[in-house]
């Protein structure tokens, strides 16, 4: 049996989980919400630049790492879909 | 109430209101009532860029060698872009300054108007650089019927309440014969004025400018006029801020974290709010048809462009609280702009772009003896 490499398989693992029932792969895109919207996920958005707060999701479940500043205060587990990109699987509240 | 530019009575500017309050005296950033107007100062200085930054010898080839008909698509919306911000450079200062209360919301507006100088200069610096004699198309913007028709609703709702503001100032609240003519200055109407002026302004940086913006962006996608598209990409950049920077504005007064007589303001105005936005959406949807009038651009026409006016207009007004104003208008028809719109995806390195993160100066202080222990000489 082949043993799948760890490594491949933590890059390839950026599965998003939406609302507990919406999965999609995340794949590479500039923001989380770049790539909800490249699977047809409804967003809310205004200014896609960590300023108006209206991309705002809870993160219940992983891991994301930053790409852009947020403005808007956040709260815990709270994260802007504009500034994140999944590190590793994800599952997020809209 | 006249204006004062040291106000002396002590107060506490946290208790101020955004608006009609005691005009601001001491500039101080330390201690904020609303830190989002802070953040957006820091952010929008962070951004700062001169438009000589970017070369734009090869964008003259470019214009030269295009079809007439998109040279009028390219210089009707250069017109248009230096009428908005004629009007941005100067009115947020002259509306608003007279009636703010709190020390970061004076300062975010100067320095959002300041940034809309740089837009009008950066139109110089194209103008200049494509076509021979700029006058042919400066001249054309007060003489042009599609342009002052939408000067007219651009400028409608702040020069009402720069005209109301100034006699609130000069006389007061009341019932007041002035030059022959019966003229009532109260708290409300302003209040109610001034809602309607910002929701004006709302719609000018979150809908007005992005047909200007797709037209530039899809000239770019061609490979050509590619200068003035990472103009145009610094100056929609700044314009994300701005736009953030009115709608932070109108949710905090009618979400009562202000001045609670704006929740009633901003309740009464709603129907009024959305018909500057729908007034704003047929607008720009007639600019389409201006623009394409003698023939489409590869990539982008007439109606294309109608539906992005639409989509974007549902999405600036879900912003604001509201419905959608164009039913089923919900997905992106020009995808490939949200590339364009990206704030800090410039993919060069640091110093060769204007990256927010890339801080000019920014010195690590906080260093001691041990910080040297691996160095070797």
């Amino acid at each position: 049996m082949m043993v799948p490499d760890p490594i491949l398989f933590a890059m390839n693992n950026s599965r998003v989980t939406v609302n507990e029932h919406t999965v999609f792969e995340y794949d590479a895109e500039f923001s989380l919400l770049d790539s909800m919207e490249e699977n047809d996920v409804p967003m809310e958005y205004n200014c896609r630049g960590g300023y108006c707060g209206l991309c705002k999701v809870q993160l219940t479940a992983g891991k994301v790492e930053w790409v852009q500043d947020s403005l808007v205060p956040l709260e815990e587990g709270e994260v802007l879909a504009c500034c994140c990109v999944p590190d590793g699987p994800i599952a997020i509240e809209t | 109430m006249t204006y004062s530019t040291f106000n002396k009575t002590k107060n506490d500017a946290l208790k101020e209101p955004m608006f009609f309050g005691q005009n601001v005296n001491v500039a101080r950033y330390d201690q904020q009532r609303h830190a989002i107007f802070e953040k957006l100062i820091e952010k929008q200085l962070s951004f700062f860029w001169r438009p000589e930054e970017v070369d734009l010898s090869t964008d003259r080839k470019d214009f030269m060698a295009m079809p007439e008909h998109e040279q009028h698509i390219f210089l009707s919306n250069l017109k248009y872009q230096t009428l908005l911000d004629s009007v941005q450079g100067r009115s947020p200062n002259v509306a608003f300054l007279p009636v703010v209360s709190l020390p970061e919301l004076e300062t975010w507006l100067e320095t959002w108007s300041f940034s809309e100088t740089v837009h009008s200069r950066s139109y110089t610096h194209i103008i200049r650089n494509v076509v021979a004699d700029p006058n042919v198309v400066f001249d054309d913007i007060v003489d042009n019927p599609e342009i002052v028709k939408r000067a007219e609703s651009v400028t409608r709702y702040y020069d009402e309440f720069i005209a109301k503001v100034n006699l609130y100032n000069l006389v007061g609240e009341g019932e007041h014969e002035l030059n022959g003519e019966q003229v009532t200055i109260n708290m409300r109407e302003l209040k109610r004025l001034l809602y309607l002026t910002i929701a004006s302004v709302n719609v000018l940086e979150a809908v007005r400018f992005y047909v200007s913006f797709a037209c530039s962006f899809a000239f770019a996608e061609r490979a050509i006029m590619e200068g003035n598209a990472k103009v145009i990409k610094l100056i929609a950049r700044d314009e994300a801020l701005h736009l953030a920077g009115t709608q932070h504005i109108m949710n905090i007064m009618a979400n009562g974290q202000d001045d609670l007589e704006m929740v009633e303001v901003a309740a009464e105005c709603a129907a009024e709010v959305q018909e500057i936005f729908r007034e704003a959406a047929e607008q720009e949807k007639e600019w389409a048809s201006y623009l394409f009038k003698d023939g489409s651009m590869i990539g982008l026409n007439a109606e294309i462009l109608k539906e992005y006016v639409e989509y974007i207009t549902n999405v600036r007004i879900r912003a604001l609280g509201f419905d959608d104003m164009f039913e089923g208008r919900n997905a992106n028809p020009l995808p490939w702009m949200n590339a364009w719109l990206v704030s800090d995806n410039v993919q060069v390195a640091p110093q060769e772009a204007e990256i927010s993160s890339y801080l000019v100066g920014a010195i690590d202080s906080d260093m001691d003896d041990a910080d040297f222990d691996d160095f070797d000489l």
